[in-house]
Parts: C-alpha cells; sequence; structure tokens
C-alpha cells in the first residue's frame, strides 16, 4: 500500500500540521506556564517561554501533592501486581481450559469489563464504611482489585493464546504439574504479555476518579483526587495547577514513552480479541 | 460414564479450579453488588442510613418525573453520538492516511502524537482544558484575540448552549488515538493487503480501496472502535465533574454526575441506585454486539 504523490504528501502534510499544533498545545501551554510567575501569567503572553524558570512552582506544588502521590502509588503499585498474579490464574483457565462453562464466564467477564462503576458503587461504598476499611488504603486496593481482575484475565487469556502448546505437552510428560507449567514455563513465556496488562492496569488505576473521590478519606486522598482540589483552591493560580498537573500525568505519560509498546499490545490485545 | 472417566474429569476440574476460583471469587463479590444495586432502586432509602425497605418503582416515577433527569439524557445521547461518530470517521482517515502514508518517520510521530492523551487523566486533561477555555483569560481567546480573530472568541463552557459540545471536544481530542490505533491494526491482516494490492492492480482508485475494498472489511474493527467509544462517552463522569460541575444550571449534567449528586450529595440513595441501572441497561445495550463479536473469536 506504499505510494507516492504530489497531492497526497501534501494531504499528509497538511494533516500532520493541524493535528501537531491541536496536540501539543495544550501540552506545550502547560509546561511554560507551570515554570511561569503569576505575574508573567497575567501578561497573557501564553505561548511565550517562562522569563525566569520558576522551579519553585513544582517544589510547592510537590509539598501539595506529595502524600497524594505516596498515596496513588501504593494503592496502584498493590492492585497491578495482585491483578496481573490473579488475572494471570484466570487467564491461564479462559486460555486452556475450553468447556462450555468457560463462555459463560467469558460472557460475565465482557460485562463486568466495561461495567459503569456506578452500578457497583453504593454497595461497594456501603462495605467499605461499615467495615472501616476506606479508613485505609485497602479499602481502594480492594475496589479496584474488584474492578480490574476481569480485564488482567481477559487480557493475560489472549497472550496466553498465543504461547505454543507444544512447550505444556513435554513439560507435561515429564511429569510436570499444571501448576508448575503455569509458573515455570508459561508465565515465563508470557512475560511481555505481563508487562503490558501491568500497564494497562496501573494506568487505569492512577488516573481513576469516581472511586477515588466517593471513598475519599484525609488517608486516602489519590494523585487525581488532590489535583482537583488544587484546581479548585487555587484557582488564579495557573502555574501550580499546571505544575500539579504535569506531577500527576508524569508516571503514566512516562510509562507510554518509553514502555510504549507494551501499552500499545496491551490496547490492541484487549480491542481486538477481548 | 465409566468409573475412570469420570475420575480423569474429576482430576481436570481440580486442575482447573486453582487457576478459576480466585477470579470467581472476584466476578461473585462484582455480579453479587450489581444485583444488591438494582435491589436498592426498589428500596426507600431516602438519607444517610440505609433503608431496605421495597417500595417498588417509587423512586423511579420520581426520576422520570424530574426535568433534571431528562436534561441528562439528552445530554448523554449528545455525548454518544458527536462523541462518537465524528471520532470515528477522523480516526479512520488518519488511518488510512497513515498506511499510505508515503513520508518516512511520519507514522512513529504521528501515532504518538495523537495516542499520549490515551495515558492521561480526565482529570488532568480537564484541568489543562479548562484553562485553555476560559473566556475572560484562557488560553484559546487571548490567541484568538491577538491574532484579530475577536469574533471567533465564545464562551466556550460557560455558554449554556454550546458547553456540552465544548467538553465533548476535550473527549474526542483524548479518544481519537486509540481509534486509529485500532483501525490502523485491524488494516494489517494478510488478505486484506493481498485485497488492496489486487485492487490497486485493477486501477482503482484510493478513495474506492478505501470504501470499496477497506471499510466493508474492517467491520471488526470498526465494531470495536465504536462500542469503546460509546461505553467512554457513556459513562463520562471526570470531564463533567471537573470543568464545568454540570454548569451553568444543568446545561452540561449528565447521568454520572447527577447519579454521583443524588446518591452522596442529596442522599437519596435508591434515586442513585435507579440512576445506576439506568447507565448499567444502556452499556448493556452497548456491549451486546461487541460481546457477541468477541465470543465468537474466541470460540471460532
Amino acid at each position: 500500500m506504499k505510494t507516492r504523490g504530489a497531492p497526497l504528501r501534501a494531504l499528509v502534510l497538511g494533516t500532520v500540521a493541524v493535528l501537531s499544533v491541536i496536540y501539543i498545545l495544550p501540552v506545550y501551554v502547560m509546561v511554560v506556564t507551570s515554570l511561569k510567575t503569576p505575574l508573567e501569567i497575567t501578561q497573557r503572553h501564553y505561548l511565550a517561554p517562562a522569563g525566569n524558570l520558576q522551579f519553585g512552582n513544582f517544589a510547592t506544588a510537590l509539598r501539595l501533592v506529595a502524600p497524594a502521590l505516596l498515596n496513588s502509588s501504593v494503592i496502584s503499585v498493590t492492585v497491578t501486581a495482585l491483578s496481573v498474579f490473579i488475572g494471570g490464574l484466570g487467564g491461564y483457565f479462559l486460555a486452556r481450559f475450553r468447556w462450555p462453562v468457560t463462555k459463560v464466564i467469558f460472557v460475565l467477564l465482557a460485562i463486568a469489563l466495561y461495567l459503569p462503576y456506578q452500578a457497583v458503587l453504593i454497595p461497594l461504598v456501603r462495605i467499605m464504611a461499615t467495615t472501616k476499611l476506606a479508613l485505609t488504603h485497602f479499602g481502594l486496593i480492594f475496589s479496584y482489585l474488584i474492578l480490574n481482575v476481569p480485564l488482567a484475565s481477559i487480557l493475560m487469556a489472549t497472550f496466553f493464546f498465543s504461547v505454543p502448546r507444544e512447550l505444556e505437552e513435554s513439560a507435561q510428560m515429564d511429569g510436570a504439574s499444571r501448576l508448575q507449567i503455569f509458573f515455570r514455563i508459561v508465565s515465563v513465556v508470557a512475560l511481555p504479555g505481563y508487562a503490558s496488562t501491568a500497564i494497562l492496569v496501573f494506568i487505569q488505576v492512577w488516573n481513576e476518579f469516581l472511586l477515588a473521590l466517593t471513598l475519599v478519606t484525609p488517608y486516602t486522598t489519590t494523585i487525581q483526587v488532590k489535583l482537583n482540589d488544587i484546581k479548585g483552591s487555587y484557582v488564579a493560580l495557573y502555574n501550580l495547577q499546571m505544575a500539579a498537573a504535569l506531577i500527576t500525568v508524569l508516571v503514566p505519560l512516562t510509562f507510554f514513552l518509553f514502555l510504549g509498546k507494551y501499552f500499545i499490545r496491551g490496547i490492541l490485545a484487549g480491542a481486538l480479541k477481548g | 460414564m465409566n468409573p475412570t472417566g469420570l475420575a480423569v474429569r474429576f482430576a481436570r476440574a481440580k486442575e482447573a479450579a486453582v487457576f478459576v476460583l480466585p477470579l470467581l471469587a472476584f466476578l461473585l463479590v462484582l455480579y453479587g453488588m450489581l444485583a444488591w444495586t438494582f435491589y436498592t432502586s426498589f428500596a426507600d432509602w431516602e438519607g444517610t442510613a440505609p433503608n431496605y425497605t421495597f417500595a417498588g418503582l417509587k423512586w423511579y416515577r420520581f426520576m422520570v418525573g424530574l426535568d433534571r433527569f431528562w436534561v441528562d439524557l439528552g445530554n448523554n445521547l449528545r455525548w454518544l453520538i458527536l462523541g462518537v461518530a465524528p471520532t470515528v470517521v477522523l480516526a479512520l482517515f488518519i488511518a488510512y492516511l497513515l498506511e499510505i502514508g508515503a513520508i518516512k518517520g511520519i507514522e512513529a510521530y504521528l501515532r504518538t502524537l495523537v495516542l499520549y492523551p490515551a495515558a492521561m487523566s480526565f482529570v488532568v486533561t480537564g484541568t489543562i482544558w479548562s484553562w485553555m477555555y476560559q473566556p475572560d483569560r484562557g488560553v484559546l481567546n487571548t490567541l484568538l484575540r491577538a491574532v484579530g480573530l475577536d469574533a471567533l472568541a465564545s464562551g466556550y463552557t460557560t455558554d449554556p448552549a454550546t458547553a456540552t459540545y465544548w467538553l465533548i471536544l476535550i473527549f474526542v481530542w483524548q479518544y481519537l488515538g486509540l481509534g486509529v490505533l485500532i483501525l490502523q491494526a485491524s488494516f494489517r491482516s494478510v488478505e486484506l493487503q493481498e485485497m488492496v494490492e489486487s485492487a490497486m492492480l485493477d486501477g482503482a482508485s484510493r478513495l474506492r480501496i478505501l470504501f470499496a475494498v477497506l471499510i466493508p472489511n474492517i467491520r471488526g474493527g470498526i465494531l470495536v472502535v465504536v462500542s469503546l467509544l460509546l461505553i467512554s462517552a457513556l459513562k463520562v463522569f471526570d470531564i463533567v465533574y471537573v470543568v464545568t460541575f454540570g454548569g451553568p444550571g444543568y446545561a452540561t449534567d449528565v447521568l454520572a454526575l447527577f447519579q454521583f449528586i443524588a446518591t452522596y450529595q442529596q442522599h437519596l440513595v435508591a434515586l442513585g441506585s435507579g440512576l445506576a441501572m439506568v447507565i448499567f441497561a444502556l452499556a448493556f445495550i452497548i456491549i451486546i454486539p461487541y460481546t457477541v463479536y468477541a465470543l465468537q473469536r474466541w470460540f471460532e
């Protein structure tokens, strides 16, 4: 499908130019503004870089968000590790035990995968409040686990499909048990799949807002809830807002830029097969 | 069934149990909570203390009597149509350009360019775009006025007549990359590439190839993208909460935001459960075709 032609080139270049402006402008303005003084911002030269780089904005923003950053890290890392582990086991069942009941489980998973969180929000908050789990990180960890294990299972299953069965069969003949085969062979071969699933779950949990907002306590405020607070309380201080937004987005964006291959594979695995 | 056959089956089931039981436990909790919400929507729970007295359709009747409910439903419909149709068309266009692209290095650049917002949260994008849209000193209006295009400067999300559309634009901006990624991947099947090549040998124009060869043969990919976008547009909460909180008035309110406010600010928990069930029912309708398609692909 590779062909060349002058009008086509012009069309491609035009599209690239327009998209570049639309997609770079917001982030460019965010970065530039985060380094300005409030006085500089009132001069409204939004595209101009900061005269004096105000790295102090980041120090201030970081002081504001540090506890939330820690909460989000603890919650996201724990949920990711557990989802990937349980999802790995479940995914292996989906990929290798093709019974009629597997279809039923698959349909239940497909619905769970796209379930609007509202549908379970009220009971979840009730459970977390009565058990007092909401006062600790476990409240959000447990909630996110319930919602992310289905996603992790489906994703891992698609990756296990591509692990050749012959590997397992020869190990089976050597007398290895199913669990040994799973942990020592299949999981090792499917490590890139684990990476994709982990990145997707991590980003989803890190970015989640509704549950974090509903279950919020002073001890479990996540970074997204904190950023929304900052946006509300420092209305005119756009430099602080933008610095905090940049800090919030730094972790998932780093994953995207440096492990983009796994991120993309994860999305495609979820989209085209599940 | 002879005893050994049964024993083999039992052994297989025992083998499978280790893998599937943890997953089933989570699914059980999930569907248990769904049933709980369903029941609560028929209860008489009003106030902070739970009340599970059966009240029939009382709160559903209350819901359909509210103007706000119908405003929200209308807004959700706008999200479903305008958040999805333009995104799919644009994504198709960009994905096709990438395929026939012709300029080296541009594919990786363009893909990263449109895909990076997918890694960002709606709270972050909402924070940035709130400032872009701010009418008095916001970025867009300032830039427009600076180049003399004052006529184009607008109130964006502060104008009740257009506010929802500006919110939807943020959504399109954020989800376009996912559409491009998935559609481009579905162009890549070997059979499809062969069909395109033979069509080109027959002298078909690029536009004809797109509409006569590519689009009809990536129905699966389009179904996936449309379902993904529909479900995301339906669930929209963060953008509205962060940028306008449903305002001005109820102009940008959506079911998900009303559900949150009804439950946690007005403490009309039965109403909140009812709204949650409406959102769930719409989501359910959206994912049926998708689930059937996925099921066929998985178990073919």
